[in-house]
């Protein structure tokens, strides 16, 4: 064990135990700071789960001193101690060493100001920080996750040599904004010790002394502790769907099981997407919309008739208020790769195409995020939790499915729609319309959520793996179709914008160039529907819906 | 790929153990991760860093790669250096080296698996001429040697020489610096100004003076920066380390010696 993170009994003050750790395990007292530290995560916690911790962390009354960011592996005390000021100064500003997450006490560091707002990775200087950020954050915004104000006073260990034997802190932290010494405020007094190589056994040796001071081991790191203070789960928000069913269930009340869970989603995401954070909350938001859209109609036998036609018709406006803001984030997330396709001589030329898109997409996520904010979504979310609250009471007579076991009703309804996936899929040629692949692809994804939200429940992972495995593969090549017909689309609606602007003409003309070549591809796709078709309507895929999801 | 640096001289006395504890603490202040290998029965270097001289296992398992290497290996004191510490085993280096295949190779192969952990390594060595010594120049990149300026240290160093040039061991640069010096004698000024002479290439500008600093390090068990810092040992050695690392690098852009490739630098 090379690391020691113990908390203190309640109340306990730090000067005392300080001194008490000095008579009792020989420990040495260092530098002592005040810190500002703010730590960051992204909205659903990826920085946790990949067992990291980025916190910015400043001298408190610095005066105009900025700070660091710094970036270590859980639990992450290294944000408070002084080795971050010498990896700073010592080395070109970010310090190479273990990798922080590999399971070392690695640092990256670099000096920064507080960002003020959500921080991308991409934005921060260039270096093993921002490389190891973006690899685990991209493409969502760090956002704030806690303040602390904290009081660390640095110690050594000592072995009878006087050699030191491990470092560490006692830190006495308490949320941003709190007065201080006040009881309700304070987080757990902590004492991190981190053994030097080579004397891990000498530092679990000193456990039971240091038990023996009523320390005990601190169930979560700082990062974790601040966050809950703050009234967040340091764990982040997922937007995973895993609501556990009951075969026999009713199915009314498995359709409201998941379809409040998936509410849940979209209440979760709406604040972000509607401050457009960054691009996963209005991904997220309108993956749940479609979900829900999903159960409404392939679960319609358990609502009343015009109920459900009130509320699908009030989710699809409501999806259909996000669309343009989604696809044009995506443009632009995609855009090197896109204006790539043209070729390097045309890259150039397709400069104003990337400003006309951005200047709609600003205008787009302004429309989504009113839409989102507005009386027309709120009464929705309201009425639809009504709905829901009051569905398995409601009288069964015009809901013929409500009260059958979900099992039998959403493996018939998998069946349903794969058949129809299959007789649709069948008859697709080369030169059919955009419009039949378009279509199969909606029925793919009502295929892939039903066996994600019902399926996968009902029947466990095994027996929809392959064929989810086998959609997605056909879903990749009629997604790739879609694509690139929305984006001839939006590319020759640009026209009009284009000619008008300083290099216009010659966009235009790369504008058709790239047009040609996404043209190219989507015949490509067409080419590459039957081999990929061919599986999922093939014999296994259809033995195992239509015998293994009963 | 780590730079090996070891101090050496067939005499003792000289300042080896004082030059490699000033310098690896001056090369992990600098920010490269630093490792310094104690090989003197004596433990010296060990001493100085405050560890206890024992190693699990002994030296006999250590050239026999029974032991894992890392898991020897103590954190010091100063950031990013630490020690692989010598014990009384060590006295039977030369014995334990004896027993294996191709024992000049087998202090390399030691240090193999720590070639992309350390930016330097620096080997404390005996003073001896003997197996240990030829496995310590298989495994350098460059010799520190430690001359006082007197007629029969001078010796020593041509005898040095000689040896290096018998066993072909062109690949290892020599460095040569003088220690203790005392420009108040002027046998010292004499020597230093002849040896310059003789040997331009081998003789490193740098200087170590006889200081009571150096001395005193045994006593507080710190380097001479943490004694005195600035003053006059503090000062020639970071002009010595300076002076080592322009050496080196020179050395890596001309054909012929071990080309170092860029040093990783130190974590926390």
């Amino acid at each position: 064990m090379s690391e020691l993170e113990l908390v203190a009994p309640p109340g306990a003050q730090l000067a005392r135990l300080a001194a008490t750790l000095g008579a009792r395990v020989a420990a040495k007292e260092g530098a002592e700071r005040e810190l500002e530290l703010r730590f960051y995560d992204t909205f659903d916690g990826r920085l946790r789960r990949a067992g990291l911790v980025l916190a910015h962390v400043r001298e408190a009354g610095a005066g105009g001193s900025p700070g660091r960011l710094v970036l270590c592996a859980r639990p992450g005390s290294e944000v408070l101690m002084a080795a971050a000021d010498q990896a700073v100064a010592g080395g070109a500003g970010v310090a190479a060493g273990a990798d922080p997450g590999a399971g070392a006490a690695g640092l990256a560091v670099v000096p920064a100001v507080a960002p003020q707002g959500p921080m991308f990775a991409r934005d921060l200087p260039a270096g093993r920080l921002r490389d190891r950020l973006a690899t685990v954050s991209s493409p969502r915004a760090l956002l704030g996750l806690a303040e602390v104000r904290a009081h660390v006073l640095e110690l050594s260990l000592r072995d009878r040599l006087e050699k030191t034997i491990a470092r560490g802190a006692l830190v006495s932290a308490q949320p941003a904004g709190q007065s201080p010494g006040s009881p309700a405020a304070a987080l757990r007094l902590r004492l991190h010790l981190r053994a030097l190589r080579g004397y891990e056994a000498e530092l679990v040796a000193l456990r039971g002394s240091l038990e023996a001071l009523s320390l005990t081991a601190a169930g979560e790191p700082l990062v974790d502790e601040a966050a809950r203070a703050a009234g967040r789960a340091p764990e982040g928000v997922s937007s995973a769907i895993s609501v556990a069913l009951l075969a026999t269930q009713r199915s009314d009340a498995a359709a409201v099981a998941v379809l409040r869970r998936l509410g849940e989603v979209v209440q979760a995401n709406r604040a972000g997407a509607i401050a457009a954070l960054d691009p996963e909350f209005l991904h997220d938001l309108r993956v749940a919309l479609r979900r829900t859209r999903t159960v409404l109609k392939q679960l319609r036998g358990v609502f009343d008739p015009q109920a459900l036609a009130h509320f699908r018709e009030e989710f699809r406006w409501l999806a259909g208020q996000t669309s343009a803001a989604r696809d044009l984030e995506v443009q632009l997330a995609e855009w090197e790769a896109l204006a790539a396709l043209a070729g390097e001589r045309w890259r150039a030329d397709l400069e104003p195409v990337a400003e006309v898109l951005a200047r709609r997409r600003e205008l787009a996520l302004r429309a989504c995020g009113r839409a989102l904010g507005g009386e027309r979504a709120r009464r929705l979310a309201f009425e639809f939790g009504e709905l829901l609250d009051g569905l398995v009471a409601q009288d069964e007579s015009r809901r013929p499915d409500a009260a059958r076991a979900i099992g039998a009703l959403a493996g018939e309804r998998i069946r349903s729609v794969y058949g129809r996936m299959r007789r649709r899929g069948g008859q697709i040629t080369l030169s059919s319309p955009a419009t039949d692949y378009h279509e199969l692809r909606k029925q793919g994804k009502e295929l892939r959520y039903l066996l994600e939200l019902f399926g996968r429940p009902l029947f466990g992972a095994d027996a929809v793996r392959e064929p989810i495995g086998v959609l997605k593969d056909l879903q990749d090549v009629l997604g790739r179709h879609q694509d690139r017909e929305a984006q001839i689309a939006l590319l020759a609606s640009l026209a009009g914008e284009l000619a008008r602007m300083p290099g216009g003409p010659a966009a235009l003309m790369a504008c058709g160039v790239l047009i040609e070549r996404l043209h190219e591809d989507e015949l490509a796709a067409r080419r590459e529907f039957a081999e990929r078709f061919a599986p999922f309507a093939g014999g296994r895929i259809r033995a195992l819906i239509r015998e293994g999801l009963r | 790929m780590s730079q090996v640096l070891a101090t050496y001289n067939i005499k003792g006395g000289v300042g080896k153990t004082s030059a490699a504890v000033n310098l690896a603490v001056l090369a992990a202040r600098g920010g490269a991760r630093t490792l310094l290998w104690d090989l003197d029965p004596q433990a010296a270097a060990t001493y100085l860093f405050r560890v206890k001289p024992r190693l699990r296992g002994g030296s006999r398992k250590l050239v026999r790669l029974r032991s894992e290497v890392h898991a020897l290996i103590k954190e010091t004191d100063y950031a990013g250096l630490d020690l692989l510490p010598a014990d009384f085993s060590y006295r039977h280096l030369d014995l334990a080296l004896d027993s294996v295949k191709k024992p000049t190779r087998r202090l390399a192969r030691v240090l193999e698996p720590l070639a992309d952990e350390y930016a330097y390594i620096f080997l404390d060595c005996p003073p001896s001429i003997s197996l240990v010594s030829e496995s310590v120049f298989e495994a350098a990149d460059a010799l520190l040697v430690p001359i006082i300026p007197a007629t029969l240290s001078a010796r020593t160093f041509a005898q040095l020489s000689q040896l290096i040039e018998q066993g072909r061991l062109a690949q290892v640069l020599v460095l040569a610096f003088f220690s203790m010096l005392d420009v108040r004698k002027s046998l010292h000024r004499e020597v230093m100004a002849r040896l310059r002479a003789e040997h331009p290439r081998e003789l490193l500008g740098a200087a170590i003076p006889t200081a009571d600093e150096v001395e005193r390090m045994g006593e507080t068990r710190t380097s001479v920066a943490e004694i005195a810092p600035g003053g006059r040992a503090a000062l020639a050695y970071e002009a010595l380390w300076w002076d080592v690392r322009r050496r080196l690098a020179a050395t890596s852009t001309v054909s012929g010696g071990r080309s170092p490739r860029p040093l990783p630098r130190r974590g926390a």
